[in-house]
């Protein structure tokens, strides 16, 4: 399998947004993730991989703060001083509706290990087995993303001041904006728990883009998707890079992942085995064995990836849940 | 509804089973019966019940079974005959089966009624047994009737002036039945009020007629709560300067207003908290202190715009206090921690009296002897005289309770249309990953104490004035469950559900007192049943209904239908 999407761009390498040293979780006797490192540029999309149990999703609740790590720091590019004001806008001039603004990156800092001070940093997420509200609309699914970003308080909201109002129509148009975004433009009214499967995941991103991340972790965006899913979820993958995103994507789909991702880190019982460009991880030996076994007479072939994947999927399910 | 604008309904559904023909008739018959039962005389004894003892001079219990008579008639009309197109969109079979068994039992207990009160059932006129022989027929018709195919009620518009009237025309009848039912003295007369009540409001909920006024109200918000206040303001009026039923009204406002407040910890914010019954006390024994009563302890005396500040604030002040180690534990926890804070509150103030620390309250004694309020200028102990009606001391209070709940409601409706009821839901519905979110968990639900007791608090300062005395026990534990339990009964997080739960659990035991000593037991066995059938309350809010039915899909469908239809007529 050569990578011929014709949507890959070079990844323009910029400067780290995310970086995490030596992230190690102890639960226990049991080493969940041992000494991993992974440095994820502005505007990259990168891979984690790994048979179940890999601690692919632990990982990920040590970046956001759901877990506190043993051992290991976070680093991120902290929010700067003032965010950069928009520019005012000449007459006759087009409204430049940008669907996912980004502010410029600071210096990293240090990542207090809080969901809620991660979020508001700008590290978002979406979850393996989807967590929406589910008795809220889509709309209102979104807007609570929007939270950490407003602030109008009990006082204002009490006595409809100018500020709330301001926010509450901001909020509004926003949310929507995002929906249309990730393509739910017309469900906007509909109970997040009556909406198809791949819906929920797409509102789930849409939700976590709310909150203007820099950086979104996606947790098996693609898992219980037909191709045609996920091929319009990697589509939406590239559209949010393109915004100026940086991405990170645990998945099983090898062929997704492959044409995705930047750069891939493959992680084995808490260890990362190794880590580089999609081409290099899928011709690595040890991934393949890593995946089914050590090997027989297969000639290494990313077909065999393939099937490990399909194998590999049928039991994801039932992977650590968060 | 007489003139539906749109086309009226197919013929119905071609599957029906076979209508008995005699059903109609015996129907009308049924009626005519009744009302000419009703016209006699049904009882010998013109001492009980108001007096029914007179022909052609119905009493009132009469005329309640005339007003159903002539609902059924309108439905049987509608069912067949000048008002068919009416008929296309009400489900008349099923109003007619409610309102057939109602008038039975209505009828029956008026014959029990009449033969405890004065000995044996010899005292019962032919009236009475007419009545109850037209109650049979029309509930035997009722049943033989055929069900019949509908429309939708979200469609049944009529033009804008029209549905107003309605809303009005509605709301005037709560305040004639509202103050009737009140007017009455004894308990059957009143209990037999309650069952016309109750059969009309479901007659009218299996119509659909309910449904309609729900969408009706949806399109008139303002105009409902307008309506709404208008009759709530009118209420005294209608009491010809009698202190006696204002005095509940006004202790029905204090607890509802109370358990609004309440309604936001455990209806918004999803915490539960069994001591809120302290914050309502902390705001009444700060006004207490600073008022002009000659046992207050403190020298201090602010005018009461500023004690309505001080004790709200410091009614916030112990949420804040009484939250901020607690709300990081929850469910049950929090339970047992704020239960065990409602008794130190009660505790403390039954030994601050100078022998085990400072005198602040007078220990068990309380604090009597507080002076009625004063605002600008107007003393609220005065008695006036408004076209004609006299307006006693409790109805100027009345007055000012309906200003406070308005605060209340204003303020718990607001919160909940905002960012800061957005995230109360989304802790309710998934803490973990509203925290994943962003959404700042510990802070909204401290925010949800605080206010909470804010509002208790500035309900305190007035309940303070307004009893004139305030004691330790007037803060026991058992008024915080039924603070809770109205709003469970009620509905929570709605404003209708809880006022409607608070109207109940404080007016009937006012009004029943013979009951009084089975109250607590009633009441537990009524919320057994309201658990177990209807968990989401009498006025379920969607968002709960939902909530509590995560498996029904069909409802899920249902609401998102209701939501999109809203949001068109938007």
């Amino acid at each position: 399998m050569t990578v011929t999407d014709a949507q890959r761009s070079p990844a323009r390498t910029g400067q780290p947004v995310l970086e995490a040293s030596g992230v190690t979780m102890r639960f226990g006797g049991l080493l969940a993730v041992n000494d991993v490192n992974l440095t994820v540029r502005e505007g990259e999309i990168v891979g984690l991989i790994g048979p179940n149990g890999a601690g692919k999703t632990t990982f990920f609740n040590c970046l956001t703060g759901l877990y506190k790590p043993t051992g290991g720091q976070v680093r991120f590019a902290g929010t700067p001083r003032k965010p950069k004001r928009p520019k005012k806008r000449k007459k006759g001039q087009p409204i430049q509706v940008e669907a996912v603004p980004v502010q410029p990156l600071g210096a990293l800092t240090p990542l207090s290990p809080k969901p809620r001070a991660v979020v508001r940093a700008g590290m978002a997420r979406t979850f393996q087995n989807i967590r929406l509200f589910a008795n809220m609309t889509a709309l209102e699914n979104v807007m609570v993303g929007r939270y950490c970003r407003t602030s109008a308080g009990a006082l204002t909201s009490v006595l409809h001041g100018p500020k709330f109002r301001r926010e509450e129509a901001a909020t509004r148009a926003r949310a929507q904006e995002l929906l249309e975004f990730v393509g739910l433009g017309r469900s906007t009214e509909h109970l997040a728990r009556n909406m198809p499967y791949g819906d929920q995941r797409r509102l789930e991103i849409a939700r976590a883009l709310a909150t203007d991340p820099k950086l979104i972790l996606l947790d098996e965006p693609t898992a219980g998707m037909n191709p045609q899913e996920t091929r319009q979820a990697s589509d939406l993958i590239f559209k949010i890079r393109d915004s100026g995103l940086s991405v990170v994507v645990i998945e099983h789909d090898m062929r997704f992942i492959f044409n995705l991702c930047d750069r891939v880190l493959c992680l084995v019982r808490g260890e990362a085995l190794i880590e580089g460009t999609p081409t290099e991880v899928q011709s690595d030996p040890r991934v393949i064995e890593a995946y089914i076994g050590t090997g027989e007479d297969d000639d290494e072939d990313d077909v065999d990836v393939q099937d490990a994947h399909v194998q590999d999927t049928t039991i994801a399910d039932e992977e650590n849940r968060s | 509804m007489t003139d539906v604008k749109t086309p009226p309904a197919e013929p119905e559904a071609a599957a029906q089973p076979p209508t008995k023909p005699i059903a109609w008739p015996l129907g009308l018959a049924g009626v005519v019966l009744a009302v000419v039962g009703s016209f006699l005389s049904w009882s010998y004894d013109d001492r009980i019940l108001g007096d029914l003892s007179l022909n052609f001079y119905p009493g009132g219990l009469q005329i309640l079974a005339i007003i159903v008579a002539v609902l059924a008639l309108i439905l049987l009309l509608a069912e067949r005959g000048p008002l068919t197109r009416l008929g296309s969109w009400l489900d008349a079979t099923l109003g007619l089966r409610v309102l057939g068994a109602g008038l039975v039992l209505y009828m029956a207990l008026v014959l029990v009624a009449i033969s405890t009160d004065s000995n044996g059932l010899i005292n019962v006129n032919p009236g009475g047994y007419v009545c109850l022989v037209g109650a049979v027929l029309l509930a035997v018709s009722a049943w033989m009737l055929p069900l019949r195919q509908l429309r939708d009620m979200s469609e049944a518009k009529l033009p804008g002036w029209a549905e107003i009237l309605a809303i009005a025309v509605l709301m005037a009848a709560v305040l004639f039945v509202a103050a009737y039912a009140l007017g009455l003295q004894d308990a059957w007369s009143f209990v037999l009020c309650l069952i016309f009540i109750a059969v009309v409001a479901v007659a009218l909920f299996r119509t659909g007629t309910l449904t309609w006024i729900g969408h009706v109200s949806q399109r008139h918000r303002k105009v409902l709560t307008l309506a709404a206040f208008v009759v709530a303001f009118l209420f005294p009026f209608t009491q010809n300067g009698s202190d006696a039923n204002m005095s509940i009204a006004n202790q029905v406002l204090i607890f509802g207003a109370t358990a609004m407040g309440l309604n936001i910890v455990v209806g918004l914010a999803g915490l539960l908290d069994l001591g809120y019954i302290a914050f309502l006390g902390a705001g009444a024994y700060t006004a207490a202190v600073l008022s002009n009563s000659a046992f207050a302890t403190v020298g201090w005396k602010p005018p009461f715009l500023v004690v309505m500040l001080v004790g709200s604030a410091v009614a916030a002040t112990f949420g804040l206090i009484i939250g901020t180690p607690t709300l990081r534990v929850s469910g049950d926890y929090l339970a047992i921690v704020t239960l065990g804070f409602g008794e130190i509150f009660r505790f403390s103030m039954g030994n601050l009296d100078g022998n085990n620390g400072p005198n602040l309250t007078n220990g068990p004694n309380g604090i009597p002897g507080i002076p009625d309020l004063e605002l600008f200028g107007f003393n609220f102990g005065d008695e006036h005289t408004v076209a004609g009606i006299d307006l006693g001391r409790f109805s100027n209070y009345y007055f000012l309770l309906l200003v406070l709940i308005g605060f209340v409601i204003l303020v718990f409706a607001r919160l909940n249309d905002s960012r800061i009821g957005r995230g109360w839901v989304a802790i309710r519905e998934d803490e973990k990953a509203a925290e994943a979110m962003g959404v700042n968990v510990f802070g909204l639900k401290l925010l949800a104490f605080a206010i909470g007791a804010f509002l208790a608090g500035l309900a305190g300062t007035i309940k303070a004035h307004q009893d004139a005395a305030v004691s330790p026990d007037q803060y026991q534990f058992i008024e915080s469950a039924f603070l809770l339990a109205a709003i469970v009964l009620g509905g929570m997080g709605t404003i209708a559900g809880v006022l409607l739960g608070a109207t109940i659990l404080k007016l009937l035991p006012e009004k029943l007192r013979f009951f009084s000593e089975y109250r607590l037991l009633m009441f537990g066995l009524l919320l057994v049943l309201m658990m177990r059938f209807r968990p989401e309350g009498l006025v379920a809010s969607r968002r709960r209904q939902l909530e509590f039915h995560e498996e029904d899909e069909q409802l899920a469908v249902a609401v998102e239908e209701e939501r999109l239809v809203v949001e068109e007529a938007k």
